[in-house]
């Protein structure tokens, strides 16, 4: 025995592992509802038309780079809330009041932001029961209605679903709108959905909207995404309907062709039909093998799509993998309630910035639908090692009794954890701040993290359609650039992507045009920003820091 | 002197079977791990001293398979990776394991000494697409082993400079935001000058002008290339590396959702507790000295080689003394990221390096700060150029360091700590003054030109910075 053994017998202590308060093996983030002393008093509210929609959207508004936040209000108001929130401190927003045209603030059921006109500041686009508008984007969080100087035609449709994507050559976004039921038809509302459109632009001093392109048939979309499923580089339109009004619909993928009419990819292209109440969709490149997967809300079983190993290059066969990856969140995790869950909004994010991406799903009963639960918490599904998710919502703070809708997921504080905003139907907003990993006696700090900024000169400043590639080690995080999807809610500013324990990357960007960057060298717990052209990765620091 | 073994508590409480139930023969060679929970706040000297001792257990261990050493289905990556396959062999003189124990080579002259060109390491940042079984060099560096005397010191030091450094960010930035136009600010904390930055009135920071330091303007002062923050985290990543023994906080459920990332069949190897004591033992070893020569030639070759060391530019990098304000060491640190244990995660402990006999020895500026004699600055530079390029003798760059920018060698205890270099290429001072080129090269162009007596007389001065055993 050596002199080293020896002292070792007198070594008191027990072994001890790290701390696991709640059963889990990963960081549960501690989200804590704080909605009210943030000063957001905010309800989504309104009759039959306004039981979807429900839409945020997360963006800076004035220049600051702090998520500001849109929210739609059916019959209330949509509003402004201007982020105040000190750096790592609690959440603060002020409402500006006149932030939006009076006459657009009504009948709003969904936002998307993004810079339509190239001007460098973010717009909005206001999707409402009745007339959509586009909101240009002035300074300090003021908008203006730029529906006739784009010649955008909102039309009188009830609309629920946006995406946008850039086509090559185009100076401007294309538009894709999302409609519901036409309450106007014979028979309505069964087998009624309205068509949906395409906008593609034409000019190049300012948009121009004035031709519209009619996606027919509709199938009563609630939510729309422009994806590149193929790696193509060539974006398709991917829609998912309800299947509460429609009649032999399905769900669909539209080829968009650069200067061609859309086309539906159809059983003879391999596509299967799948019925759904389709309300979200949230996209992710799960196994970064450049395919990404789908989850698509329902009521009852979510759906998780990767592509099936029949599918090629213009043949889009997906399968489903939801109860592989114990994902389905069919019904509620907490109270009593074994009925089938409503889900709407769904977002891939790593709130625990474990490096593993998790699923965000908005949950609440239609109204009051009888066969579908009433109790019915948001789901957040914690991604894990093996890849498959371990429902966390009730551990994480979210589980209250509201009819979730749609969301926002940003990091409002810049502290590097995400936060997360929550429309309820006639309930008010819930608006979570995430304090950290729960443990016995609070919360400790989570992962490593990296927040990323893209941008470009010219047309599509914001870099839409831009691949983002995190790499630390064996590991590499995908994230893309999109406008679209969710449920009426869309986000834009920094990207954020968890590291776990890696705290360097090399982050390498396929801009729209197809361009590979050289790898930018970072640093984790950092925001990046990143030009196109740039030699440096730059970083931004929010005040105080 | 304080012992650094409670000899007495040792000698009372020996037993013929260990605390843990083992037999007094165990192949075993942790036998009780050390409690985190049970370290919080301000240590007394008292416990100070339990921890070291802990520590230095765990520094000399041979590890065995029964305490988890080995890691067949883990790479050394720093990062949890899984091998694709077992490994064959246990040890593996690149891709580790290639030690037994830190001490096995960490012990020239002492144990936590540096080690001879036979304990070199192989350093693999290229470890993302190798295969970890390959035996290829192109894969790693070759590194010479370095002492760890004086380590808690430079731990302190460097969190000292990176707080300056943050602090000179953060008020460009509060100017450049309040006045709306950009602001420059040099970057020099403690004397040393890391360039200069740009803030932005919008929160940007233009960084093309640093020097010698990363772009988050943290000083990481371990390793040949600076790129170790913490003697933690180089102490969890070590441990894994070359002896296969994973900690909890890296490699444990919560990172990598397996109690037994490496599948050896032991799901506790070191624990928190273990690395606090581990990181004790390091941070409190004591500073190599400037030791005065016996014999009285080399005394008076000492005083002209030291004159000659700052005449010729050696001090511009190998600084005498670097000023610290605190010797207060709290483990964890204030700059780890996750995967090493950090402030908020647990109650965390803090020492005082002046609770130990050595500390009394150091001078202090008329700012009272304590003077830490390391012969170094904690920047990076370049060292090889087209003429004098054995320096830029690496395959790979570490960490985002270019393969030819190496951190300024701390030259306290370098009369003790032959072979010389990164690689341990070189025999002799003289040698690896020669071989500095790149940002180093008019030094060692100054110490050419000398005379054969001066240059003798520099090294007879470089050998009197030892390590005492």
């Amino acid at each position: 025995m050596t002199r080293f053994q020896r002292f070792a017998t007198v070594l008191l202590g027990l072994v001890t592992t790290p701390a696991a308060a709640n059963g889990f093996d990963m960081d549960v983030p501690t989200l804590v509802e704080q909605a009210a002393d943030a000063g957001i008093d905010h309800r989504y509210t309104g009759p039959w038309e306004y039981f979807v929609g429900g839409g945020a959207a997360a963006f800076d508004c004035n220049g600051d780079r702090l998520p500001d936040l849109a929210v739609a209000g059916g019959t209330e108001p949509a509003a402004i809330f201007v982020n105040r929130s000190a750096t790592a401190g609690k959440l603060r927003f002020e409402e500006k009041a006149d932030a939006i045209p009076e006459p657009v603030r009504e009948r709003v059921t969904g936002f998307y932001p993004l810079d339509i006109d190239n001007d460098g500041v973010r717009d909005l686009v206001a999707l409402r029961v009745g007339e959509n508008v586009i909101l240009k984007g002035g300074p300090d969080c003021t908008f203006e209605d730029a529906s006739r100087a784009f010649a955008f035609d909102g039309g009188r449709a009830w609309t629920t679903a946006f995406a946008a994507t850039f086509e090559p050559d185009l100076a401007f976004p294309s538009l894709a709108f999302g409609n519901y039921v036409d309450r106007s038809a014979p028979g309505s509302p069964w087998g009624t959905c309205h068509d949906n459109v395409l906008i593609r632009p034409s000019g190049t001093e300012g948009p121009d909207y004035s031709e519209q392109t009619v996606l027919t048939p509709g199938y009563c979309a609630l939510s729309m995404l422009f994806t590149d499923w193929n790696r193509s580089g060539e974006p398709a339109l991917r829609i998912t309907n309800d299947r509460q009004y429609y009649r032999e619909g399905e769900e669909q993928l539209w080829r968009v062709s650069p200067g061609r009419p859309p086309r539906p990819y159809r059983s003879s292209d391999g596509w299967r039909r799948v019925q759904i109440w389709g309300m979200g969709i949230a996209e992710a490149d799960l196994d970064a093998d450049g395919y990404p997967e789908y989850a698509l809300t329902s009521m009852g079983d979510t759906k998780l799509q990767t592509l099936d190993d029949e599918a090629d290059h213009d043949r889009p066969v997906y399968r489903d993998i939801a109860y592989d990856r114990n994902a389905t969140a069919h019904r509620p995790y907490a109270g009593d309630d074994l009925k089938p869950s409503t889900g709407w909004h769904a977002e891939f994010s790593d709130f625990n910035n474990d490096g593993r991406l998790d699923l965000f799903i908005a949950k609440g009963n239609v109204e009051q639908m009888p066969d579908f639960a009433a109790y019915d918490p948001d789901n957040l599904l914690l991604g894990r090692y093996d890849g498959t998710f371990d429902e966390a919502g009730e551990a994480a703070g979210i589980a209250l009794p509201r009819r979730g809708r749609g969301a926002a997921v940003a990091d409002f504080n810049m502290d590097g954890m995400l936060d997360l905003a929550v429309v309820n139907r006639g309930e008010p907003l819930s608006l979570f701040r995430n304090t950290g990993g729960e443990t016995a006696s609070g919360t400790r700090p989570m992962g490593n993290w990296l927040q990323i900024e893209l941008s470009q000169k010219g047309a599509n400043r914001n870099a839409v359609g831009a691949t983002i590639l995190v790499k630390s080690g064996n590991e590499t995080r995908t994230r893309k650039i999109q406008i679209g999807g969710g449920h009426a809610s869309g986000s834009a500013g920094f990207v954020h992507v968890g590291t776990g324990v890696a705290e360097r990357a090399e982050i390498r960007i396929q801009w729209p045009d197809g361009e590979w960057s050289a790898p930018f060298r970072v640093f984790a717990n950092n925001f990046v920003v990143i030009e196109k052209g740039a030699d440096e990765a730059m970083y931004w620091y929010p005040p105080g820091e | 002197m304080v012992k650094r073994f409670s000899v007495v508590l040792v000698c009372s409480l020996i037993t013929s079977t260990t605390a843990a139930g083992e037999p007094a023969w165990t192949e075993r060679a942790i036998l009780e791990h050390v409690d985190q929970e049970k370290l919080s706040g301000a240590l007394s000297s008292e416990a100070l001293h339990d921890l070291i001792a802990q520590g230095e257990v765990l520094f000399s261990a041979k590890f065995t398979d029964l305490d988890g050493a080995g890691r067949p289905m883990a790479t050394q990556a720093i990062i949890p990776t899984k091998r694709k396959r077992p490994t064959d062999k246990e040890f593996h003189r690149t891709a580790g394991l290639d030690a037994n124990s830190c001490a096995s080579c960490h012990n020239q002259p002492v144990i936590g000494g540096a080690g001879d060109f036979t304990v070199n390491v192989f350093v693999s940042e290229g470890f993302a697409n190798a295969d970890f079984d390959t035996t290829d060099p192109q894969f790693s560096n070759e590194r010479n082993t370095n002492h760890l005397m004086g380590a808690g010191l430079v731990e302190l030091l460097a969190r000292e400079m990176t707080a300056d450094l943050h602090a000179i960010r953060r008020d460009a930035l509060r100017k450049a935001r309040a006045n709306g136009e950009p602001v420059s600010a040099r970057l020099v904390t403690k004397g040393v000058d890391f360039g200069a930055l740009t803030a932005m009135p919008d929160g940007i920071v233009d960084l093309e002008e640093i020097n010698g330091v990363d772009t988050d303007l943290v000083i990481r002062p371990f390793s040949q290339k600076g790129v170790m923050t913490s003697l933690r985290q180089f102490t969890v990543n070590a441990m894994n590396h070359h002896h296969g023994m994973q900690a909890a906080e890296r490699f444990g459920a919560r990172w990598t959702g397996e109690d037994d990332f490496d599948a050896d069949g032991n799901p506790v190897e070191l624990t928190e507790g273990d690395i606090s004591a581990l990181v004790a033992w390091q941070a409190t070893l004591p500073p190599p000295k400037v030791s005065e020569p016996a014999d009285s030639a080399w005394k008076e070759a000492a005083a002209t080689g030291s004159i000659l060391f700052d005449e010729i530019g050696c001090a511009n990098c190998h600084r005498r003394a670097l000023p610290l304000k605190s010797l207060v060491f709290a483990d964890p640190g204030p700059l780890d990221a996750a995967g090493t244990l950090r402030q908020g995660e647990v109650a965390g402990i803090s020492y005082d390096l002046g609770l130990l006999d050595w500390a009394a020895a150091l001078e202090k500026d008329e700012d009272g700060n304590y003077l830490v004699p390391l012969f170094g600055d904690l920047k990076r530079y370049v060292m090889a150029d087209r003429q004098v390029a054995a320096l830029s003798n690496e395959l790979l760059g570490q960490r985002f360091v270019e393969r030819n920018v190496f951190q300024t060698t701390e030259l306290w205890g370098v009369g003790s700590s032959a072979p010389y270099g990164h690689r341990g290429d070189f025999t002799t001072l003289d040698g690896i003054i020669r071989a500095h080129g790149g940002d180093a090269r008019a030094a060692r162009d100054a110490y050419l030109e000398r005379a054969d007596g001066e240059r003798s007389a520099l090294i007879a001065f470089l050998k009197t910075l030892e390590i005492k055993e």
